[in-house]
């Protein structure tokens, strides 16, 4: 596995970056944060298009930049493709064009441009100028160019953020798919957690220039819920095997643990279903839940409409305004519940005590919806 | 013997295609700076290029004769090099060209590249492309128009060139002597038929040269329709 080492600093007159990580470079790694968090800064760098930063940066023990030996690799000289938000084809090119820049210019190349055309589904257009393709066929050009360098790391800045949600879904399959077949680490930035969630095994926080955390993508997403970020919704990050995609009544069932399941409506599976590494016979539907949609009850509602639902064991309980957030525990499995203080007082939670969550199956979402 | 007329107009073309060609040598490298650059110290090395603009063709004609001078530097270390003097010779003009025209070729260029930015560059440093391979496959074909322009503008205004070269250069035939120098020699000689062919072929040609530029800077529609109607078939 390809490490990448971060350990520099940026300073801009209004803005200064800073970061000291290590990342193991293995599937698709999120970078999450608000506007001017760094996250575009971050990707420049790695790239080799910030020239002026102290510190070093280095994949595995090539040293890319090192301020201290003067390094400095310039970027057509690192193998890092950079797939931008804008996608920034050459206009004066046609799409078949705009890849054969890229073939061209790569040394040992192994991929067949008609294999990447295939892949992309760019076969219709290979002919067509840029400025005649819609925003989503633009960015899967940007893509399949990016590709056909043949990089030893991929990073990807905010590629769905202009898209309407068809071509959304279409190009964030396509990712997954190239990621997959083609196997190239890939660093994804979005400010969309949704979108990260979906595609992402790892996931790097940044907050006003500097790394808040770094992990396991379900595990970031539930510290986040505590870190009082109030941009972010709050909510429960799943990754659950699939029992059934049609229980007959438009649901599908997931599998919760040995006794429970999770019901959702089979639109909202996704038609790539995001498979595990250590488990990749047994497919598992990436899915969320806002907190806000969760509520507690103290006995089995089992005369309900609502059809999730499911036991577990307060773990913690945190006040936040008036607002109070409860984790509670389903098996190894953390849910996550806004209540109000008023419901609070009148329920008198209290930690590992047993309680009932509930959720339509609607609630139980995954990208897009 | 060739016609005078004919031989001011050869010596007119060989003047200005070799000052067109230095001004893209020199001009297209310094409008790349002027483009990238950010330091405070640009808005002067701006005014640099921009003062024949303003300037009586004259002022700078004169100072050149001074330093083309065998008694000054330029003039002396040029004598010393190519055993002529400098001082009323067809190099005299072309130099003296090459600083009036400046402008013409500089202030396109830069605007083009400015309008290009750094994006498109960026992504093909990306993709493998070094500095002089970005240049010819993206900075080039995309800024091919302001180009013509200012090769088209810096030919145009170095035929057109008078005050510079009388200074400068002289009258001399098949040397200095240029076809707005005939023409003023035709107009003091009463000649007026002669100086009517010189003026109005300049004319036409100067509106010709104009109008096709005009045509190259149309919005691009023409040549979109034109591959989609090739593209249906």
């Amino acid at each position: 596995m390809n490490t990448l080492n971060l350990a520099f600093t940026i300073d801009y007159a209004n803005f200064d970056f800073s970061i000291n990580e290590r990342l193991d470079l293995q599937g698709i790694i999120g970078i999450y944060g608000h506007s001017g968090s760094g996250k575009s800064t971050l990707l420049r760098a790695i790239a080799g298009l910030e020239t002026k930063l102290s510190g070093k940066i280095s994949f595995d023990n090539e040293v890319l930049t090192c301020s201290k030996d003067k390094t400095f690799v310039k970027a057509e000289n690192r193998r890092v493709g950079l797939v931008f938000q804008n996608s920034r084809l050459f206009p004066h090119l046609t799409v078949v064009e705009n890849l054969k820049f890229a073939a061209k210019r790569c040394k040992n190349s192994k991929l067949k441009l008609d294999d990447v055309l295939q892949l992309t589904q760019l076969q219709p257009l290979k002919g067509q100028l840029i400025t005649e393709l819609s925003g989503g066929q633009q960015q899967r050009v940007a893509l399949a160019r990016a590709i056909l360098a043949e990089p030893r790391l991929l990073l990807l800045d905010e590629p769905l953020s202009a898209l309407d949600k068809a071509s959304k879904k279409t190009l964030l399959q396509l990712i997954l798919t190239v990621q997959k077949q083609l196997n190239i680490p890939i660093l994804y930035v979005s400010h969309s957690l949704d979108e990260l969630q979906q595609v992402c095994d790892q996931m790097l926080v940044l907050e006003q220039g500097r790394a808040l955390t770094y992990g396991n993508i379900h595990q970031v997403i539930h510290q986040l819920n505590n870190s009082n970020n109030s941009l972010m919704h709050q909510q429960t990050s799943l990754a659950l095997p699939i029992k059934n995609h049609d229980n007959g009544h438009g649901l599908a069932v997931l599998e919760l643990n040995d006794q429970q399941e999770l019901f959702m409506p089979c639109e909202h599976i996704p038609d790539v279903i995001i498979t595990h590494k250590p488990s990749p016979t047994q497919p598992l539907v990436r899915c969320f839940i806002l907190a806000s949609e969760l509520s507690i009850c103290l006995t089995e509602p089992t005369n309900s409409s609502i059809v999730n639902h499911f036991i577990g064991t307060i773990s913690q309980i945190e006040i936040q305004q008036n607002q109070v957030l409860v984790t509670v525990n389903c098996g190894e499995q953390p849910f996550f519940v806004t209540i109000s203080a008023f419901s609070q007082q009148k329920l008198a939670l209290q930690v590992k005590q047993q309680v009932y969550l509930q959720c339509k199956a609607g609630a139980v979402r995954t990208f897009i919806h | 013997m060739i016609n005078p007329d004919l031989q001011a107009l050869i010596t007119t073309l060989e003047m200005a295609a070799l000052t067109t060609i230095i001004l893209l040598v020199i001009g297209t490298p310094l409008a790349w700076y002027l483009a990238k650059m950010t330091s405070r110290f640009k808005v002067i090395i701006e005014a640099v290029v921009a003062l024949p603009l303003v300037l009586p063709p004259t002022v700078l004609g004169f100072y050149l004769l001074i330093a083309f001078s065998p008694e000054h530097l330029p003039g002396q270390l040029w004598q010393q090099t190519t055993g002529q003097q400098l001082a009323f010779s067809f190099s005299a003009i072309v130099i003296g060209s090459v600083l009036y025209s400046l402008p013409f070729v500089v202030q396109p260029l830069q605007k083009a590249f400015e309008q290009l930015g750094d994006s498109l560059l960026e992504a093909g440093a990306l993709l493998g492309a070094g500095p002089i391979d970005r240049f010819f496959s993206i900075v080039l074909p995309l800024t091919k128009a302001s180009f013509i322009t200012a090769a088209s503008l810096g030919f145009a205004h170095t035929v057109g060139e008078f005050g510079i070269i009388l200074m400068i250069g002289g009258n001399i035939p098949g040397e200095t002597r240029v076809l707005s120098i005939a023409l003023f020699d035709h107009v003091e000689a009463f000649d007026y038929a002669r100086a009517h062919i010189i003026s109005i072929s300049l004319l036409i040609a100067s509106m010709i040269l104009l109008a096709s530029i005009y045509l190259l800077n149309l919005p691009k529609k023409q040549s979109v329709l034109k591959h989609k109607k090739t593209g249906q078939h």
